[in-house]
């Protein structure tokens, strides 16, 4: 059996001269790749290098900027907040990995399940809505339902005996209640991930388990999970990318970092510095350890994902 | 195969035209601070309209653009195009006019409140005014002597670090308690005329909760110029001391005031803080006995027909009285091309009309002129007793407001909101936040 592969056309003549359709052909995709390129350097490059250059300048904002070389980078090796900023980020993008990831899949799992497809459109519909909704309404939603006095959530909890802590003021729940809000806002994006790839795994494959006799757990253990590694893998990249970058929600709940900086993350803190104390060269200096920390982090994913990752 | 030196080229001609595009706006903010603008009084300004920036959400932006309107009636000749940046506080809106600032968008005019008025000063961004002050007497002199001395001295001392003038200052807030008349009423309780001690407001208050259900005010402390300020000052305490330069808040007056202050709270005379209570329509429905504030919960009086069944009273005293003072100055940045045009609108904001204006279209703030502030125009349609605010100014204290007042600010927050939900012992929570001021200053 051989193998058929069309032809390519070449792009130069045997002698090295630039044929017509390939200037063509370059000019058709700079003008299609050309606005996109170009919002990618005003938008995302421009402000990275600017970001790098700020960061090894002292400025207020208000006044010329003075080069300071690596003044920044050393004052973050003491500042307390930063660290305590760093940590809180971590566990908040953790927590959130781990919980999206399970939930998503279970959520995914028992939506695949539906024999309905009224149902099941219901249900994914449903699970994704929140999602739509901005930030800011979603803040202030939660705000409202755990409102220490008057709040629906800490009235139903107290009605079925629980005592509930003031979620937003006690620096032991301020976190997690921020955690449990970020999961019901952004799970249905997770969800909406775990269920295209549960719906690639090929039916054959399970089928043929079924027949061997493997059980619900074994199926999905042995055959789910690894045919779906690469949608878990992607899903927890963009997750852990997200998470690190929260800011909304825990400024709108909790302004300047909530009870005892326990809510303090490191993009809040990057704004604080930036824009609350005009030390921009501090704040683009934070902004680069962001930067650093994401790629290594997203870098020891993709390392670790040769272990467990089926790409085939 | 070999390098081409046409693909190095390129690579260096992007980034070339990446760092240029990058250097633009920088160069024009730096260009612009350094900027001494270069005009002399007697010189003709630069056309186009006079750019001003000022503090206002959708309610205040219609009263600003009246009052806009009628200037622009008053001088045809100057057009005046003013944004108003829709900020939940002083501080976010220093953030955004020193962003734009920074971009390059320099206004000829902003309106500065207390909290930013010594940082944009101390940052050689303002026209000296002592030279237009002086040559414009008719118009200045009656204004200056006008005004309450408490606050020509203030302008002068916190928005002036170099003894210059920069600062025109407009109105004033400061802090009073509005009652709910009806809820006192069917409490039983009695109002003071004026003024009334800690004691006997957390009696007043635990009566009203007894017979009403009534919540006596809402205690937070996400805005420290009426949910810690007047506490700390009717017990003669502070943040800051006078000068600006050392932290007081963890003094024993100080830690006596968080103390009675979480004692209302956990006596049930306030919902619980951190949620989100809203405080003027809580008052008009009777389940709020009193909130603190300035002229502007007037607005909310209003809005919601209460403005008969409330009354001013002074901010409960335990040493004395005491109230925060913030006001906004206008001062002309040096930058400006319009500097003449500028001036012009300066002097017609010190006028009686325009402050008379200014009260009738429901500004919120004082009017600066005392003559304007004790009238009917600012006492028609307000809650009796709306003169207190007018003579708070004699005894009230400028809210502090160093360089890093944005940060101080969350420092003074984060200490109080310990104290008040009992994160950590009153005092602990007051030292470390005192700390941290300090640090700042």
């Amino acid at each position: 059996m051989t193998a058929t592969v069309a032809p390519v056309r070449p792009s130069r003549d045997i002698d090295g001269t630039p044929r017509a359709g390939g200037r063509s052909q370059w000019l058709a995709g700079s003008i299609f790749v050309g606005p996109a390129l170009l919002l990618f350097v005003i938008f995302v490059l421009g402000p990275f290098i600017a970001a790098i250059v700020l960061s090894l300048f002292s400025w207020d904002m208000l006044t010329p900027a003075t080069f300071s070389g690596l003044k920044n980078f050393k004052a973050m090796l003491s500042d307390d907040l930063l660290y305590k900023a760093l940590g809180n980020t971590f566990v908040f993008a953790l927590a959130s990995v781990v919980t999206h990831l399970i939930g998503g899949l279970l959520l995914a799992l028992g939506v695949d399940a539906l024999r309905s497809r009224a149902a099941s459109y219901f249900v994914r519909t449903s699970l994704f809505f929140p999602f739509v909704i901005s930030w800011a309404a979603v803040a202030l939603l939660w705000k409202y339902v755990l409102d220490p006095t008057f709040g629906m959530g800490t009235y139903y909890l107290t009605k079925i005996g629980f005592n509930p802590p003031d979620w937003f003021t006690d620096p032991s729940w301020a976190l997690p209640a921020i955690i449990g809000i970020d999961w019901w806002h952004t799970i249905g994006f997770t969800f909406v991930i775990m269920l295209a790839g549960l719906q690639t795994v090929p039916g054959q494959l399970i089928e043929a388990a079924r027949v061997d006799g493997c059980g619900w757990w074994q199926r999905l253990w042995h055959v789910i999970i690894p045919m779906m590694s690469p949608t878990i893998f992607f899903a927890a990249v963009i997750t852990f990318i997200g998470a690190f970058q929260i800011f909304d929600p825990v400024q709108i709940i909790t302004p300047n970092g909530g009870p005892e900086n326990s809510t303090l993350t490191i993009v809040m803190y990057l704004y604080q510095k930036g824009f609350q104390a005009f030390q921009v060269g501090y704040a683009s200096s934070v902004a680069i350890l962001v930067f650093v920390i994401m790629a290594i982090v997203t870098a020891l994913q993709f390392w670790f994902a040769r272990r467990w990752v089926h790409q085939s | 195969m070999s390098t081409t030196g046409a693909g190095e080229v390129s690579r260096r001609t992007i980034l070339k035209a990446g760092a240029a595009a990058l250097a633009v706006p920088a160069a024009g903010a730096l260009a612009g601070c350094n900027d001494s603008g270069g005009q002399q009084s007697g010189e003709k300004d630069a056309a186009g309209p006079l750019t001003l920036i000022y503090l206002g959400d959708a309610t205040q932006q219609k009263a600003f653009n009246q009052l806009f309107d009628a200037f622009h009636k008053s001088h045809p000749k100057i057009e005046i195009k003013a944004t108003g940046i829709a900020a939940g506080d002083w501080a976010t809106f220093a953030q955004t006019v020193s962003t734009q600032i920074a971009g390059g968008k320099i206004p000829d005019i902003v309106d500065v409140a207390t909290e930013g008025q010594r940082l944009m000063a101390s940052k050689g961004l303002l026209e000296p005014l002592d030279d237009r002050i002086a040559a414009d007497k008719d118009v200045t002199d009656p204004f200056f002597n006008g005004i309450a001395p408490n606050l020509k001295d203030w302008s002068k001392k916190y928005g002036s670090p170099d003894g210059k003038t920069y600062y025109i200052p407009g109105g004033y807030n400061t802090v009073v308690t509005y009652c709910n008349t009806d809820v006192f009423e069917k409490a039983g309780v009695d109002l003071p005329d004026k003024d009334w001690t800690w004691d006997e407001f957390k009696e007043a208050g635990l009566k009203i909760k007894s017979k009403t259900g009534a919540f006596l005010l809402p205690l937070g402390y996400g805005f420290p110029f009426v949910d810690i300020m007047p506490w700390l000052l009717t017990n003669g305490a502070s943040t800051l001391d006078a000068d600006w330069k050392t932290a007081t808040f963890a003094s024993a007056a100080a830690i006596e005031s968080a103390t009675y202050v979480k004692d209302l709270l956990d006596a049930g005379l306030s919902p619980k803080p951190g949620g989100t209570f809203d405080a003027a329509a809580q008052f008009a429905k009777g389940k709020l006995a009193t909130l603190g504030g300035g002229r502007w919960p007037t607005l909310d009086m209003r809005r919601l027909n209460m403005v008969d069944k409330t009354q001013i009273v002074n901010w409960p005293t335990k040493a004395q009285n005491g109230s925060p003072a913030g006001w906004d100055g206008w001062p002309i940045l040096k930058a400006s091309k319009r500097k003449n045009n500028a001036w012009t609108f300066l002097k017609w904001m010190m006028s009686k009309e325009a402050g008379e204006f200014y009260a009738s279209i429901g500004g919120t703030n004082v009017p600066a002129l005392t003559e304007v502030a004790k009238s009917d125009v600012f006492t028609k349609d307000a809650p009796k007793g709306t003169t207190l605010l007018v003579d708070a100014i004699n005894y009230a204290t400028p809210i502090p407001s160093p360089d890093q007042g944005a940060q101080m600010q969350a420092a003074v927050t984060k200490g109080w909101q310990a104290a008040l939900t009992g994160t950590q012992p009153v005092q602990t929570a007051l030292e470390t936040a005192n700390k941290s001021i300090q640090a700042l200053l």
